[in-house]
This record gives C-alpha cells, structure tokens and sequence, in this order.
C-alpha cells in the first residue's frame, strides 16, 4: 500500500520543486483564477438584476478603481489600514505556494498543510485591520463582525484540514495528493470537504460570510476605500477564494490524478470547476449572522467534523 | 494619453451610484435605481464607493446639508445630479455619463475643492446654526455628539475634530466604550430623511433617538402603487438579510410592477420569490425570536397591531400580502427607538425593515430620548 511509504515521510520523486522564479506564473495563474472568478460573479449578478451580460464587469471595475481617487478619513491608522487592504491579496499569493500545480511545486514543505492554515488565520488580522484602521464606526463594526464569524469558523476549519492529513499520514500537500490514488479523499470524507469548503467562503469574506461588508453597515470594512484601495481589497477577497479552491484540489480532489490530460491540466480544471461552484452556491444563501453563527460553528459543525476526523482515524489506523 | 481616455470610458461605462431619497419621491428613487443598474452601472452603499450622487427630488435645508457632507466625502471623480421626476431618470443619467468622461473638469475639481482641515474648521462655525437653530436639542449631551456637522471643536478630548468614547456599562455590566453614531439620512435601505441618532457600545445600540430631517416631509403614495412600495420594501429586507439575489429579483418585480405590467408573468414572478422566501431556513434561523412584541406591547405604544410576533412573523406577512393591495403601515418616528434599543445594528435594521413602512411621520414627542 503506497501510504505506508508515504507514511514514513518520504519525499516522492513525482514532486519537482521548482526555482523561485516561476512563482511569477504562479502568481499569473491565481491572477487568472480571480480574474474568472470576479467575472463569473458578475455575470451572474448582472443575470439576477436582469441586466446585460456582466461577464467584463472585473474590467471595468478595475478601470474605474484605476482612475478614481484614493481617500482617507480624519485621524485613520493609515500604516495598519494599507497593511489590511493589500493583505487580502497578499495571503492569497502566499497560500497558492504550497499547491502542487501536477508535479511541479514552489514550496515543497514539510508542514505545507499548516502553511495553508497559518495563512488562513493571517486573514483575521488582516480584515480586523482593514475595519480597524479607517476611524470609521461603519468599518469597525465591520471588524467586529468579521471576527465573530471566525470564531465559529476557524476551528471547524482547522479540524476539516486534519482528517486529510490523517488520511495521508503527512502534513505535506503533494503526498496528501498522492494519498489520494484510489479514491478522492471529498467522496469519503464529505463532511471534512463541505466543512472546508464553508471556511472558504468564510474566510474570503463573501456569501453567508458577508456580513462583515454589508450593505446594512455601508459596506462595513471597506466602507471607506476607494480606489485602488478598494480594488486590492474586492480583488484580494476574490483571490482567496481561488486560492481556497485550489487548495481543495490536493487535499479532497485526487490533486492532478485523472486520465488523458497531464497533471498540471487536471489541477487548473478541477479548479475552475470548484471555484465556479463556490461562486454560484456562495450567491443561494442569506447571511449567517455573525451573533448566532458561533452557536452552530460549536455546537452542529465542530462536533461534526470531530466524528469526521475520528472516522478517519480509525480507517487509517484499521490499513495501517 | 489613449490609454488614459481609454480607461475613462471604461471607467464611465461602470460607474456606480449613491442615490439619496428625498422622502415622498421613493418613486423616483426606484426609477432611477432601475436606470441605473439598466445601463450596467451599479448601486454604491456608501460616499467612499460612489463615483455618482444622484438626489431623488428636492431636499429640504436639513437634507440637503447632509447631501452636501457625503459629497465632500467622495473620492473623485466625481458627478452630482438631481432627479426631480421618475420620468427623467434615463435622460440625466445620459448627462452624467457625458460628465463623467470630463477629465479635465475633474482635473479641476480635485485641485479646488476644499481639504479636509478646511471642512473641520467649516463644521466648527456651522455648528452654532446648525444643531441650535433647526433643532432642539433639549437636554442632549453635547459632548458625547458625533464628528463632522456635529463637532463641538473641543480639540482636547477630541482629536482630528472627532470627540473620543464616553464610557459606560454594557449589557452585563462591564465598564465598555460608548460611541455616538448617527445612521442615515444616507444609507442604503434606509427609510428616506430619517436620522436615528445611536449610542453604540461595541455594534449594539444601547440608547437611540430618531428625528425626521425638514420636519418630515409627508410622503404621498399612490394606493395603486402600493403593492411596488411593498416589493420595494421585501427588496429592502432581503438586502439587508444579506441575499442579494433574492433582493435583486424582488427590485425587478417592483420595476415591472411600476412600470405598469400587473400580468400573469409578474404575479408567477410574485409567487415564485414569496415561495423561494419562505422556503429559506437560514432566514427563519436568523430572524426568529428578533424584537418579538405581543398584542400588549403594541398598545402601549401605539403601534399597528399587525406588526405583532417576531420580526420572522412579520416578515412572513409581508410576503403573505406581497399580490395584494393592502397599504402597508404608517408609524411615528417615536416608535422607532424603542424598536432597536438593546440590539445589534444587523438585526436593528431588520427590525426596522420588517415593519413594511408605507408611511413614516414625525412623532410629537420626536426628540425624547428613548432609554433600554
């Protein structure tokens, strides 16, 4: 059985880890990913107001960012406040560095899956700061909000992190994807995926998770940006997003596993596939409030996805 | 220099709106809302966002002060226009694109106009005429007042023109920072030329006082429209519930009702939305159990008696009466404190859009304070 040797923690030779330059296409690709991301969100917005076709509207979005001015407020925290904008993007970039694209990787680490978790805390900061550091009532009470939801979705997030890596026998993600040979690790851990999938979308800060940006705050912590700094915040948070689906693709989807196309094609389109679901499905549900969502983060998906992690466990003790 | 023409037009092609209703035009509020997102422009939820301030009517001196505010607080470029007839909504907003795409006018404008030292020192002056003139205040502690319109200019305790937080006991009695924050006149899904002036201890209201800009302007609805302004009022709700989808289709459904269509295509429309609605179980999770007032209470204080149960229940009804032309409530600004206090702002503005408001008048007693 392949896991006893990946168990032992040794580096497979199907993994490549690349010079530091191509993280340039790394950073290309996830520019593409949020690029298709935004689109599709605007085509389906655009669809539901029944309007044109919204498919440019990432574009012309960026135009408009581009050219209108940046602002500020009285007595804002400016230095945390341009931390907080430019983070979203920022951990974005850092978090696809672990992704094995095929059998090439940028970062080969050891402990790649709490890399993609570290980073995954790294957004609570950065969307407190942004709230934070304009001096307005609307972008703190946005802070606030952001922060209760992660107290009800950060652990469950976590422990839906651990049961591939149970799985795998490693906190690696390329032997976590080689883990995964005879079947995808989303079909027989679906609780652990959704589980996941929902931090996803809680941690872009979108969906059900909108709160923290709502309309009833005036746009909550982005209420007082403009532009470019309000394009690094909206292109951040739909950069998370691609960046949370294609590190689903390792660690629940098989990795680049799959017939006729190479690797590296299969890890892109299970990819857009994912990101386009999460995109469609985050639109179908109301916002969780960010008062009560902890109540149900505890008590309904953390035991949940403990019996999950337990399940797993027992599995891969019983090969072992 | 094409690349820079070029990136206006983009730019000027997506442009998005701040609409500000001036109470008593929500029709003109809705039509422009509809020419706006018809052009693929987009509806903006705050000054920061807003590359476009579109007025809908003619405000009265309160209202138009704080237009003047959001104005200033507009990044640039920027465009103002005002829509005084539903009917012109397509044709200024035509203008607007063409102003957009001035650049040199812009140019001007972010050169000249005024810094915000400037503004703070002008806040400062105004504040005599302002907050002692049009209104009385009565026993308000002036000190605990919000920046901007309503600075002190008490530079000790206020930095940057902006007063610190008093402090004050919250919910279990701990010691926490109070805020002074006034929501509206402009906010998105706000009832039109209402000022709710809140104190906030962390983001629950814990004290609130509601006041009508200009007197409250009575807004006169046609009954024939009644059963848009309800739509109008479930588009709010599901806004504010943060589904955006549903909202979106509720405004289309308003928009075919206000333009005249009540046929079989939008009364399917109806019933599919009302049934999606209710179908939705994270909504019923998070609106069950808000603000619930018995028939008692609503006696007491004067309120309709339909809006009894929890803010669920009147949800509910709304959508039970969303094809029928029952009007939808009238209620005194009065009410409104009493309301939200002791809730969060989430859920306050749930409470407030639940309670289907065809009608909002001034209250007598509209400057009391309301106490938890």
């Amino acid at each position: 059985m392949s896991d006893l040797m990946l168990a032992a923690g040794a580096i497979t030779p199907e993994v490549t880890v690349v010079p530091g330059g191509w993280a340039i296409l790394a950073l290309l690709i996830l520019g593409s990913l949020t690029l298709f991301a935004a689109a599709l969100d605007g085509a389906l917005s655009a669809r539901a107001a029944g309007v044109a076709n919204g498919l440019g509207r990432p574009f012309g979005e960026t135009a408009r960012l581009l050219r209108q001015r940046r602002r500020t407020t009285v007595q804002a925290d400016h230095l945390l406040w341009r931390i907080g904008g430019a983070g979203l993007l920022v951990t974005a970039a850092l978090m696809v560095t672990v992704v094995p694209l095929g059998e090439w990787m940028i970062f080969d680490l050891d402990v790649g899956v709490m890399w993609f978790n570290a980073m995954d805390v790294l957004v609570w900061a950065v969307v407190w700061l942004t709230g934070w550091g304009a001096n307005s009532a609307h972008s703190l009470v946005g802070g606030y909000r952001f922060l209760a939801h992660g107290l009800g979705y950060e652990l469950p997030l976590m422990f839906a992190l651990v049961a591939p890596a149970i799985a795998a026998g490693s906190l690696n993600v390329g032997q976590v994807a080689e883990a995964q040979d005879e079947l995808w690790f989303a079909v027989w851990m679906p609780v652990a995926f959704l589980v996941y999938l929902l931090g996803v979308v809680a941690f872009s800060v979108s969906g059900p998770f909108a709160p923290a940006i709502g309309t009833d705050i005036a746009g909550g912590v982005r209420a007082e940006l403009s532009g470019v700094d309000r394009l690094v915040f909206e292109a951040g948070r739909y950069a998370l997003l691609a960046a949370g689906a294609a590190f689903a693709v390792p660690m629940f989807l098989g990795g680049g596993a799959g017939p006729l196309l190479p690797g590296w094609a299969w890890v892109l389109l299970k990819t857009v596939l994912l990101l386009a679901v999460l995109v469609w499905a985050r639109r179908r549900v109301p916002a969780l409030r960010p008062d009560k969502f902890m109540e149900v983060g505890w008590l309904v998906v953390l035991p949940a996805v403990l019996v999950q992690d337990l399940v797993v466990a027992v599995i891969a003790a019983g090969r072992g | 220099m094409g690349l820079i023409s070029g990136i206006g037009r983009l730019a000027a092609r997506n442009a998005h709106v701040l609409v500000i209703e001036v109470p008593g035009n929500w029709q003109t509020r809705a039509a422009v809302e509809r020419a706006v997102l018809m052009r693929g422009w987009r509806l903006a939820f705050s000054p920061a966002d807003a590359d476009v301030l579109a007025v809908c009517g003619g405000p009265g001196p309160q209202l138009r002060e704080a237009v003047e505010l959001v104005w200033h607080q507009m990044p640039g470029p920027r465009v103002r226009v005002e829509v005084r007839h539903r009917g012109e909504a397509t044709t200024r907003l035509d203008e607007v694109h063409g102003r957009l795409l001035d650049t040199a006018h812009h140019r001007s404008d972010a050169r000249d106009r005024p810094a915000a030292p400037d503004l703070l020192a002008d806040t400062e002056m105004d504040h005599g005429d302002m907050d002692h003139g049009d209104m009385d205040h009565g026993d308000m502690d002036h000190g605990e007042m919000d920046h901007g319109e309503m600075d002190h200019g008490d530079m000790e305790m206020s930095p940057g023109g902006i007063p610190l937080a008093g402090g004050g006991e919250d919910r279990d009695g701990l010691e926490m920072d109070v805020l002074n924050v006034p929501l509206g006149p402009v906010l998105p899904h706000w009832p039109a030329g209402l000022v709710l002036r809140c104190a906030l201890q962390g983001d629950v209201i814990t004290e609130a006082q509601a006041e009508l800009l200009d007197h409250g302007t009575p807004e006169r609805v046609p009954l024939s429209d009644a059963v848009a302004r309800r739509m109008d009022n479930i588009a709010a709700l599901l806004a504010l519930a943060g589904w955006g989808e549903a909202a979106a289709e509720a405004r289309v459904i308003r928009d075919c009702l206000l333009g005249g269509g009540h046929d079989a295509e939008v009364a399917a429309r109806t019933a599919r939305l009302v049934r999606r609605v209710g179908r939705s179980r994270v909504l019923r999770w998070s609106l069950r159990g808000v603000r619930p007032l018995s028939e008692g209470d609503l006696g007491v204080s004067g309120l309709p008696a339909a809006l009894a149960g929890d803010t669920y229940d009147r949800v509910l009804r709304m959508l039970k009466a969303a094809d029928t032309d029952v009007v939808g409530h009238r209620i005194s600004s009065d009410q409104l404190p009493r309301l939200v206090s002791g809730l969060d702002l989430a859920t306050a503005r749930l409470v407030l859009a639940s309670l289907d408001l065809h009608e909002l008048q001034a209250g007598p007693a509209e400057h009391e304070a309301s106490h938890v």
